[in-house]
């Protein structure tokens, strides 16, 4: 039963191979295998947020995947946001707005909103909500990361942001 | 920016995020090391059992299977101790596992180690305990009755404490509480439920134990947010010198109390590292948090105020039933006794009795969270206050404003025996009034109300004791922990500062607050200070480090330890520039003669002047560091007043929040940004306990919120704007004037939103007495037609 | 919170994943979504010998139309339901309704046919599917049928699926012009399972209801017609008098279960006010 399965993969634009149960979760593999640990376990079923990754661009839980299903599709991870010391435009409003405290749902909050902004660049109030209605934050309550979405929608319109 | 403009009180970008946004933080679950194995634990399926047996021997055949430990290993290792004893307390502990008896689901039973966290949770499935389930008894009316089956039988019954706290003055003489009742136009009596509920942070504990085979010592990583005290207590429990144990702690992910006590599993990992040679890792699960992780809150509440007919509170008096859990935790009781000296508020209440009662029940044992008592001692009396506004037919607003205690005096002797430093409560309450327009409110709700639309306006005033507390207080009480925390500033031969802290920071921003404190009293950048915490073979020993209500000691004990390093660097700069201690001062990162400003030496010279001693002055000590403890005089008192607007609505009972006015005062501000996302914060886990948050069990003791989708947080949807308004009154014992804020934001929104709903429904005359009040709460209370 | 050790398939072929099922059906789950599945496999509540993925399969992720009928293929995102213009034109019903399900990355994995199979009784699809009349094709070795949505749908987390049977995609009859919905729900919190909802589609003959199929949900063994609120309502005009004959005629027919979220009474109270917010939007403020 406990066979191992050669996964071919490639995380944040690069090729990977991981091998592993089936029963390892795409998050674990993450963590354990590749050493990317910015991906956050909060809940392990599909509740909490923190550990979302962008699947082929769209942000799902990597709790909820099986690192077997990842085979031959494109993982991002909040370690493939900033380009070398360039910090992505979201990160920097994040922190320019205090939109993290203790920053264990920072990781899911921020591809959640990385995905919003590709789609929405403006978002109103409630499509910010609608988009992280799924990444619990236990320390902010939630009107700094508001700000901070907001923030970084103005700063990437201006493109003050490469 | 000039560091003459001073870095306290500016809203300084955090330099605790850069890692974390790029998720290169460091949490308990990041670590790894080298032949590293992984714990799980067994836990008991039953509320109340003998425990007959335990045969662990399919379990160790499983391969990639190494230990297994159950209560028949532990021999000479003890249970770790509950640390505030009040007087009359009966006797607990916290045993590492079961023997013979489990009295709550969740309850460790026996412990496995494994090659991968997968492979111990298959072990797990194997191991086979033999239970013989008692009659299990999961309130406290049930835990009272005569009869019930009794959890910790040594006591006799499941009562943990009687304890009456007199209402007295500042000569310690008692008020007069028959006489205030005797002299009531009007009395309020009612029944308030304070629900179970808990942190819950978004990182659940993790620990790494580690043998370190050069020292002979243990090293523990852990999520602890008390690292000397955690070392402290697993000394005692293993047996073992305190000295032989190092406890680090890496970023933390949330803490909100929850993490302030020690739990079985702190043992556990470090007794397996003894056995193996090897290190242990154990990350406590989501399932396990919610079943392993001490709860808070719940109590039962009869109280009664007297109330004069033009709205003078003449008394309070009543009971609290504190809802212990299975036995007593760290600090069990104390929320409790806290919540029993605090009903008075902010009002000058003279007449008060309360007696509080801590009973056992077959529940996750219930401690440390956020608030600490004080949210439900706020529930109780902003209600009470409510209702006597109602009795003698006044505003609620009016009646807080009648018995506020003045501006002008303090220090306040509170009936239950708190001393308050500083405060000015009627100019909290006036600004949110203020700024939520309540006279327009209160014109326009019977308009709106005749529309149909149910508007509620619900005052929540608190006030937050922080800075918890000068040490002596605490042995009064029998707290067996200490007040004090103590910081250690070394100036290296470059002239570089750095600050050691025992404080853990939670995320709160504590690295950048204290950095701020620490930069003003150097005169230098802000990014010139390095912070060193987490780590006891590093740090000064703290005593309570509970963090979130405690910059305001910490940031105390740098200004006095910065003290002591100027002192010195003005003794040794003022002999190089061969003047008199006297006539030399710090200023502007360095040391001067007065009136002489060419005359200067920078910190870096001499500090490189004290790193050499080659000319160091007559009896002085070669290097630059100092290390101050400070142990808080008194008490500080932050307080404020949060404000809620609802829409009710009738059909469906659910609550709609309209806006939520939040004033705060918690004294000097280090970081404006800070403690807004500390105040935001804090109200948002407020508002979670007031509307959604709720350990539930079941009548046979089955904990039903097992799962983030039973035990509900508040999302980004559920929590409001909140319309956030600082005020500033120093306290007038911290040096800096600083007050406690990490908590205080929690105090209010259950007392706010309950008042609120109650408001809105008050031609139904619904009075909104527990929490979370649920649409389903809300919908039952209303009349049926 | 790890899963237990189970076998793996990925077949790319649906005869390879038909094949799969006809062999193991009995100790196999098939995971398509996996956003119930999964959790339940690290909760240890699920614990299957085996998984078939049939993310791998190709050709049952299309939503197309065709002979009065949208057809929506089992594989088909929740997301792609959400936001795709068909579903918006033909179903608006049913667009509208995913927006209920969960969150956003939620619903990116979700499949329409993982959750019918999976018939969550709090579940939105399973409830404007039935609303809609929906057909079930499913298939298997044995061959394919087609399944009302009423017979397939069975209570408590039950359908009508056989081991070695895979829904492969779900019909939806267009139906008259002249059609309204509602759909209404009330939960804890936003994305939550419903404490009570109801999903309802009208046909309009003149000023008159014509046909009314209203499915309440949560906290019932299954999604559920609310016939009898059906009957009071059909053929005649609707106003205000009529939704609460709809609202009493629900409220007498449903006995929804107690638990640690609501109680059933309260549940058949909000079943009530949630069929005459549905008339509402359907309706208008009549």
């Amino acid at each position: 039963m406990n066979t191992l399965h050669t996964v071919r993969l490639t995380v944040n634009g690069t090729a990977a191979e991981v091998m592993v149960e089936a029963r390892k979760t795409l998050a674990d593999a993450l963590r354990e295998d590749l050493g990317l640990t910015g991906t956050h376990l909060g809940c392990e079923h599909g509740v909490c947020g923190a550990c979302t990754v962008l699947f082929d661009g769209n942000p799902v839980r990597s709790c909820l995947l099986f690192a077997v299903q990842a085979a031959g599709h494109e993982v991002g991870t909040i370690e493939g946001l900033a380009r070398g010391d360039e910090l992505h435009p979201v990160q920097r409003a994040f922190s320019e707005f205090h939109g993290l405290q203790c920053g264990f749902c920072t990781p899911g909050m921020i591809l959640a909103t990385v995905d919003l902004l590709e789609h929405t660049p403006q978002p109103s109030e409630d499509e910010i909500k609608e988009a992280l209605g799924g990444n619990i934050c236990r320390c902010t309550g939630y009107q700094k990361i508001i700000e901070s979405v907001q923030g970084a929608a103005a700063a990437m319109a201006s493109g003050l942001a490469k | 920016m000039s560091a003459n403009e001073g870095w306290i009180g500016r809203r300084v970008q955090r330099r605790e995020d850069l890692p974390l946004i790029q998720g290169k933080g460091r949490f308990a679950a990041d670590l790894t090391m080298p032949d590293m194995v992984h714990m799980a634990v067994l836990r008991s399926p039953h509320a109340h059992a003998r425990l007959l047996g335990v045969d662990t021997s399919k379990a160790r055949e499983l391969p990639g299977v190494f230990d297994v430990l159950t209560s028949a290993d532990l021999d000479g290792i003890g249970e770790f101790p509950v640390l505030w004893q009040l007087p009359g307390q009966k006797a607990s502990g916290i045993p590492v596992l079961a023997r013979d008896k489990v009295r709550y689901v969740g309850e460790p039973v026996a412990a496995v180690v494994a090659v991968s966290r997968y492979v111990a949770e298959d072990a797990l499935e194997l191991i086979e305990a033999d239970y013989d389930p008692l009659p299990t008894v999961v309130d406290v009316e049930s835990a009272l009755k005569a009869g019930a089956p009794v959890i910790n039988e040594a006591w006799g019954d499941n009562v943990a404490i009687r304890h009456i706290v007199p209402g007295i003055d500042a000569t310690g003489k008692a008020g007069d509480i028959d006489g205030a009742f005797a002299a009531a136009d009007a009395v309020v009596k009612a029944r308030f439920k304070i629900n179970r509920f808990s942190g819950v942070p978004l990182e659940t504990r993790g620990l790494v134990a580690s043998h370190d085979p050069l020292t002979h010592g243990l090293t523990l990583w852990s999520s602890s947010q008390v690292a000397h005290k955690q070392r402290t207590q697993l000394a005692s429990v293993l047996g073992v010198p305190e000295s032989s144990i190092r406890v680090m702690t890496p970023n933390l992910g949330g803490g909100f109390g929850v993490k302030w006590d020690c739990y079985p599993e702190d043992a556990l990992v470090c007794l397996f590292s003894q056995r193996l040679q090897r290190p242990v890792k154990w990350i406590e699960d989501r399932r396990e948090h919610l079943m392993g992780t001490v709860h808070a809150r719940e109590q039962v509440q009869e109280l009664e105020a007297a109330v004069a007919r033009d709205g003078t509170i003449l008394g309070i008096r009543g009971k609290i039933w504190a809802d212990l859990g299975a036995h007593i935790h760290s600090v069990g009781i104390g929320p409790a006794w806290v919540t029993g000296v605090s009903l008075t508020g902010q009002y000058r209440i003279k007449n008060y009795y309360c007696e509080v009662i801590g009973v056992a029940t077959n529940k996750v044992p219930s401690s440390t969270f956020r608030g600490f008592g004080g949210p439900e001692a706020t529930f109780a009396t902003e209600r009470l206050i409510e209702k006597a506004a109602r009795a003698v037919g006044l505003d609620p607003a009016e009646v807080r404003r009648k018995n506020f205690i003045q501006p002008d005096e303090f220090p306040w002797f509170s009936a239950g025996g708190g001393v308050f430093d500083s405060g000015n409560y009627p100019a909290a309450l006036e600004k949110a009034l203020e700024e939520v327009d309540y006279d327009h409110l209160r014109e326009e709700q019977a308009g709106l109300r005749a529309k149909g639309v149910y508007r509620g306006i619900g005052i929540g005033c608190y006030i937050h004791t922080s800075g918890f507390g000068p040490s002596f207080i605490l042995g009064l009480v029998g707290y067996n922990t200490s007040g004090y925390e103590g910081s250690s500033i070394k100036v290296d031969p470059q002239g570089g500062i750095t600050i050691y802290t025992g404080m853990i920071p939670l995320g709160q921003g504590t690295e950048t607050t204290l950095a701020q404190v620490a930069a003003d009293q150097f005169g230098v950048d802000f990014n010139d200070v390095r912070v060193v915490w987490g780590d006891t073979s590093q740090t000064p020993y703290t005593g309570f480090g509970s963090a979130g209500s405690r910059s305001n000691v910490a940031a105390a004990a740098i200004l006095k330890a910065a003290e002591v390093v100027r002192d010195k660097s003005i003794r040794i700069g003022a002999h190089l520039l061969e003047a008199a201690p006297e006539d030399v001062v710090y200023e502007n990162g360095g040391v001067q003669v007065k009136g002489s400003p060419e005359k200067r030496l920078t910190l870096g010279d001499v500090a490189k002047a004290a790193y050499l001693a080659h000319n160091l002055p007559k009896g002085e000590l070669p290097t630059l560091e100092g290390t101050y403890v400070y142990d808080p005089a008194m008490f500080t008192i932050a307080f404020g007043c949060h404000v809620a607007v609802v829409d009710v609505d009738l059909e469906t009972g659910e609550v709609k929040i309209v806006r939520y006015v939040v004033v705060d005062d918690s004294g000097t501000i280090i970081n404006p940004l800070l403690v807004e996302g500390q105040i935001q914060g804090g109200v948002a886990m407020g508002l979670g306990g007031a509307l959604l948050e709720e350990f539930v069990y079941d009548e046979n003791g089955q904990l039903l919120t097992t799962s983030f989708m039973d035990y509900l947080l508040p999302s980004i949807h559920e929590v409001p704007h909140m319309e956030l308004h600082q005020q500033v009154t120093v306290s007038p014992h911290t040096p800096g004037g600083f007050k406690g804020m990490g908590e205080a934001g929690m105090f209010s929104p259950g007392a706010a939103l309950a008042n609120a709903v109650s408001d809105a429904l008050l031609p139904f005359g619904v009075e909104v007495d527990r929490m979370p009040i649920t649409s389903n709460l809300v919908w039952s209370l209303l009349p049926k037609s | 919170m790890k899963p237990p050790s189970f076998a793996y398939e990925a077949p790319e072929a649906l005869d390879d994943a038909l094949a799969l099922l006809d062999r193991h059906g009995d100790d196999a789950k098939v995971l398509a979504g996996g956003q119930s599945l999964v959790p339940l496999l690290n909760f240890r509540l699920a614990r299957p010998a085996r998984l078939i993925d049939i993310n791998g399969v190709p050709g049952l992720a299309s939503i197309s139309e065709r002979d009065g009928t949208i057809s929506i293929g089992a594989m088909t995102r929740q997301r792609t339901i959400e936001t795709s213009p068909l579903v918006a034109s033909r179903a608006p019903l049913l667009a509208a309704a995913t927006r209920w399900i969960g969150h956003p990355p939620i619903r990116t994995r979700g499949t329409i046919g993982g959750s019918l199979a999976h018939n969550d009784p709090s579940g939105e699809y399973p409830a404007v599917l039935l609303a809609l009349d929906a057909q079930v094709r499913i298939r298997s070795q044995r061959g394919e049928r087609v399944l009302g949505i009423d017979a397939f749908l069975g209570e408590w987390l039950s359908t009508a699926l056989g081991p070695d049977e895979l829904v492969i995609a779900v019909e939806i009859p267009i139906g008259s012009k002249h059609a309204t919905y509602g759909f209404a729900e009330v939960a804890k919190r936003h994305g939550d399972f419903a404490l009570a909802g109801v999903a309802a589609r009208f046909t309009l003959d003149g000023s008159h209801i014509g046909d009314a199929r209203i499915v309440a949900f949560g906290g019932v063994a299954r999604a559920t017609r609310l016939t009898a609120a059906e009957d009071a309502i059909r053929g005649r005009v609707p106003n205000e008098t009529l939704f609460g004959e709809a609202n009493r005629a629900a409220t007498a027919a449903i006995d929804p279960i107690s638990d640690l979220h609501a109680t059933g009474e309260y549940r058949r109270h909000l079943t009530g006010v949630l069929v005459v917010r549905a008339l509402r939007q359907a309706f208008g403020e009549a």
